[in-house]
């Protein structure tokens, strides 16, 4: 029993790091229509950035977050600007899907060139600290990666309910035509929103680089959970998400403390497919997939 | 070390692994394979010269002596790779000095396979088909050593590796074949067993856990201890395999706390040897012994990875260390230092391990005045060689019959600690740093 | 048919390469040249003609390398041509695989297709590395090393890919002529609306599947053969599908030519630029500026550009130039 809420605990945790690298993935889908492959290698760009800062200047990780964050937006808003938005056409959503692959690959290469492939761990004081409650232990950092979490989270959610930004991003998302029409430019609120999905990559790249190690080509682990997170989740849901990346984080957690770690990951692939093959658009998708 | 970087090896390719060290290379690499070829390719990027030093022709009267090598110099990898190259290029360079080999001069021929077996198929084919070298050694990583090897043998090459340890290898049984390691990988472990049995029967430790990661040079080092302490009346009180895409151990650690074992032998390699480790300081347990096959044997990457104050007391085991007494390693030790820079304990085992194959083509020229493939095979099967590795002697099989040292951080440094004839320090049995 | 001639020419030449050029390394390239234009043109049955594009072919590519390790485990160690005569049924069999597996992902769209394919690869290799009672996990799977001859050792592998070619190209040929092949084409335009008026678009999708992944399959049978020894990484490689795709997309999807044209400008490039300037680290960044220039100045592959040129050209030359500037 102990060793099972000791897990329920970590998923939970765990799933909240996810939830904040997922969801710059499902705002991305949500505005532009594209899966972006590259967004694991943005979320590793950040952790290296991040850890770079911290052992240049010694900057606290956390503290990171605001000089990365502007950078990987801006960086965002260029590759849709420039390879993105000229793809327009009607099988745009293949292309997309190959031309962020290949911006995956050249962060990588990028990223090897500058810091070599060994593994690296962004290691401040307090990485390895935990507290004890109840018996159980939870690690500082993963606490607080996951209150960050939230924190981002919420403020994408405020971005998106209450500013004149999110009013067109929604209206972009449910009609294109029409938000066209009412003098939303579609093009710059698609840059705007690639460029905050890859800007929530600098807060999860931060903690992830805390939590764990990572080297260039980490991010292929890194896509391959968080795609299955916002499909399962219902693309460009991000409630959804949230639900997606802790049921994520429970179910590998569970499935790894009571059978074996050799099947976490393989269980909430099996639970993808099953919640696919009754609910094709996924748990939250709608089919028209009319909110963000 | 003898294995950390065996890059690819672990790399479980697809979107596997994370944390699982060494483990992931591998597929990921593979992508990058074909993003190089593709890229080069596309840009014709004559540019990048292949590191290579490509057979000049020249070089006085006797022709040079060409050596083939096919090595994981892009991706996951890569930092591995290279120092296996800096071993080769810094006994070329050596022995060149010294008037080459039999007087000819030593040219590589060092072509990148990125990681892949098809490419890597490929390089062996156009090294002894296409530039006819006079030898060839073997690829950086030992996945790929079987389907190298299986080329090598197809034109009745010599087939000197350094990378390729594990059981598949030897059973092979390719005549053709020398590991230059002391011992195959599986027997990494062994040095550790041998000093647990060693101690007085108060001192022993009575439980023993097992996790390892699912690799074929990880389990079955963690797998083989076992059975020999458990043969000796260890109990084994929790075994589990972790797969390499498992960047959090944490409920292992905690599966494994909950055993309450005093000894810990994990069949680690790189990444994931970082992540029990972290994890254990998280969740505030120790075992009394702790023992992690790969990734604590690495003095320049370990302590950052864990934190420098949790290394003291953890053992590991390695096929070479700066200080080692074997043949020749003062030398390589300051030329390395010398041509490279740094302290001696960055230097890389792997290069180490390269130079042992050229110290091995130089004696065999010595001994008989020959340089060819028939005489190397030959020769190297009778007799024991002298090597920075230690003194090799090879089965039928092509695995040496030496042994692993054991290390342990003692200070803050690296230390072999036993065999005692090895030994430049006692182990220290003590608490773990984090174990309160 | 005035297409057979050259056609025929082509497969000839190919069918006489080993004798013109015997070098065994020229031989190694055009092996996994052909390897590879299988590769893509089975691909291009579901990812071109149907317009899902699957990113989790390795996966299928995989269990075929498997099948025929696994066969040989279990009868016995046949060895020289013995592994070849099995492969038809290592096709069925990953057809038969590839069944269930396109009936849950279909009933997606080409976006979260392509994500759920993705997810099997992942899928396919985990149950390689942890079923370790039939595919011996992590410490990988041996295959008979034939004992054909050093000099011509490759040839028996180079034949059995191109008759999987011929055999890709063929049924390729047949599909798109056939009324597969227009329901195929229908689901691409617009899936809903084919659907509509009764095209049966479950079964021509099931269908090009399953052919797709069984030729795939068989690919990977020979290439398990020709390695010898296969590593779950190895098998199922995301490398390998993302080739296919490129490959595709260069040459042209939706044509017969197209992924052929693909494979052979750029399998042997791979092979022999990373051989020959293979330790340059910026492989990895010319890669993803050749995949992205392919997709912003050719998305639609060279094939169908040229072909949309020299049309353009024929009707300028008939019509006069006003007409030709309003095409597109």
């Amino acid at each position: 029993m102990h060793e099972t809420i000791q897990a329920i605990i970590l998923g939970l945790l765990t799933g909240g790091v996810y939830a904040l690298m997922a969801s710059g993935q499902t705002l991305i889908f949500g505005v532009l229509k594209v899966v972006n492959l590259a967004q694991g290698a943005l979320v590793i760009l950040a952790a290296y950035l991040s850890s770079s800062l911290f052992v240049s200047f010694g900057i606290d990780p956390f503290l990171t977050v605001p000089i990365v964050a502007p950078a990987l937006f801006l960086l965002g808003a260029a590759v849709q600007w420039c390879l993105l938005r000229p793809l327009h056409r009607s099988d745009a959503s293949q292309l997309s899907l190959l031309v962020t692959f290949a911006v995956a690959l050249g962060i990588e290469g990028v990223l090897t060139l500058v810091y070599k492939s060994d593994y690296r761990t962004i290691q401040p004081s307090y990485a390895n600290r935990s507290w004890t409650v109840a018996g159980y232990r939870i690690g500082e950092v993963r606490l607080a990666a996951c209150l960050l979490s939230l924190a981002v989270l919420g403020a994408l959610a405020l971005l998106l309910g209450r500013t004149r930004f999110g009013r067109a991003v929604r209206a972009t998302v449910q009609n294109p035509t029409a938000a066209r029409l009412l003098g939303v430019e579609g093009d710059r609120v698609a840059a705007l929103g690639y460029g905050l999905g890859a800007a929530t990559a600098a807060a999860a790249g931060a903690v992830y680089g805390m939590v764990y190690s990572f080297n260039p080509n980490s991010h292929y682990d890194l896509i391959s959970r968080l795609l299955s997170i916002v499909v399962l989740g219902g693309l460009g849901s991000l409630g959804g998400t949230v639900v997606a990346a802790l049921a994520m984080g429970v179910v590998s957690a569970l499935v790894g403390a009571l059978i074996s770690p050799v099947w976490s990951d393989f269980s909430f692939f099996v639970v993808l497919l099953a919640v696919l093959l009754v609910r094709p658009q996924g748990l939250f998708g709608a089919r028209l997939r009319g909110a963000l | 070390m003898s294995n950390r970087s065996r890059g690819r090896d672990t790399g479980r390719g697809t979107g596997r692994g994370t944390a699982g060290g060494t483990a992931r290379g591998a597929g990921r690499t593979r992508v990058r394979a074909a993003a190089a070829a593709l890229a080069a390719a596309g840009l014709a990027l004559a540019g990048c010269s292949s590191s290579a030093a490509k057979p000049s022709a020249s070089s006085g009267a006797r022709p040079a002596l060409t050596i083939g090598i096919s090595l994981s110099l892009t991706g996951d990898f890569s930092d591995s790779g290279k120092s296996a190259q800096r071993g080769y290029q810094l006994w070329a360079s050596t022995v060149n000095a010294a008037g080459g080999v039999l007087g000819r001069k030593v040219v590589l021929d060092i072509v990148d396979d990125t990681s892949s077996p098809t490419q890597v198929v490929t390089n062996y084919q156009n090294l002894i088909t296409k530039n006819h070298v006079d030898l060839v050694f073997g690829p950086f990583s030992s996945l790929l050593t079987v389907p190298a090897s299986q080329v090598a043998k197809r034109y009745g090459y010599a087939f000197l590796e350094p990378a390729g340890g594990g059981p598949a290898v030897f059973s092979q049984h390719l005549h053709n074949l020398f590991f230059v390691q002391p011992a195959p990988v599986v027997q990494q472990g062994d040095v550790f067993a041998d000093y647990i049995l060693s101690l007085p029967a108060s001192q022993r430790p009575t439980t023993a856990a097992y996790p390892a990661l699912d690799d074929p040079f990880a389990s079955p080092i963690a797998a083989e201890v076992r059975t020999r302490l458990q043969a000796a009346g260890i109990r084994t009180v929790y075994q589990q395999i972790y797969p390499a895409e498992a960047t959090d151990l944490s409920s292992v650690v905690t599966a494994m706390a909950a055993k309450k074992p005093d000894l810990v032998v994990a069949g680690t390699q790189s990444a994931d040897a970082y992540a029990l480790v972290k994890a254990m300081v998280q969740l505030k347990w120790a075992p009394k012994l702790l023992y992690l096959s790969n990734g604590a044997n690495d003095p320049l990457n370990f302590p950052g990875n864990v934190g420098a104050g949790n290394v003291n007391g953890i053992f590991s085991s390695g096929d070479w260390f700066p200080t080692a007494t074997t043949s020749g390693n003062s030398a390589f030790v300051a030329a390395y230092t010398a041509a490279y820079g740094g302290a001696a304990t960055s230097i890389d085992s792997t290069s180490a391990e390269a130079y042992s194959c050229g110290q091995l083509v130089q004696e065999v020229a010595a001994k008989t005045g020959k340089v060819d493939n028939a005489t190397l095979i030959s020769t190297l099967h009778s007799g024991s060689w002298p090597t920075l590795e230690g003194d090799l002697s090879w089965n039928s099989d092509g695995a040496a019959n030496a042994s692993y040292v054991l290390v342990q951080w003692i200070g803050g440094k690296l230390l072999p600690v036993f065999p005692a004839d090895r030994a430049q320090s006692a182990p220290v049995l003590g608490k773990l740093p984090w174990s309160g | 048919m005035r297409t057979a001639a050259p056609v025929a020419g082509f497969v000839a030449l190919l069918a006489a390469f080993p004798f013109l050029v015997t070098a065994p390394w020229l031989m190694t390239i055009a092996l996994f040249t052909l390897m590879y234009a299988v590769l893509a043109s089975a691909w291009n049955l579901v990812g071109g003609y149907a317009g899902y594009p699957s990113l989790g072919h390795a996966a299928f590519f995989g269990l075929g390398a498997y099948a025929e390790a696994i066969w040989f485990q279990h009868h016995g160690i046949g060895s020289g041509l013995a592994p070849f005569a099995v492969l038809p049924l290592v096709g069925l069999a990953v057809a038969a695989a590839g069944l269930p597996v396109a009936w849950i992902a279909m009933r997606t769209r080409s976006d979260v297709f392509a994500i759920v394919t993705i997810t099997l690869l992942f899928v396919a290799q985990t149950l390689a590395y942890n079923l370790r009672g039939i595919t011996h996990g992590a410490q990988g799977m041996a295959m008979p090393v034939p004992d054909f001859a050093p000099a011509t050792f490759e040839r028996p592998f180079y034949y059995a890919m191109l008759a999987l070619l011929v055999f890709a190209l063929l049924l390729s040929w047949a599909v798109l002529r056939s009324r597969l092949g227009l329901a195929l084409l229908a689901v691409r335009a617009d899936e809903d609306k084919a659907r509509g008026v009764g095209v049966p678009v479950g079964t021509a999708k099931l269908g090009a599947f399953a052919l797709s992944v069984g030729i795939t399959g068989m690919a990977g049978g020979v290439w398990a053969y020709y390695l010898s020894f296969i590593y779950p990484q190895f098998a199922v490689d995301p490398l390998v599908t993302i080739a296919m795709v490129l490959m595709v997309f260069l040459g042209g999807r939706g044509t017969l030519w197209g992924p052929v044209l693909g494979a052979f400008v750029i399998a042997p490039a791979q092979q022999y630029l990373a051989y020959q300037y293979g330790a340059s680290q910026l492989y990895l960044l010319g890669y993803a500026a050749l995949f992205v220039l392919v997709m912003l100045v050719l998305p639609r592959g060279v094939l169908p550009t040229l072909a949309d040129r020299w049309r353009r050209r024929r009707l300028r030359a008939d019509v006069g130039p006003e007409v030709a500037v309003e095409q597109p």
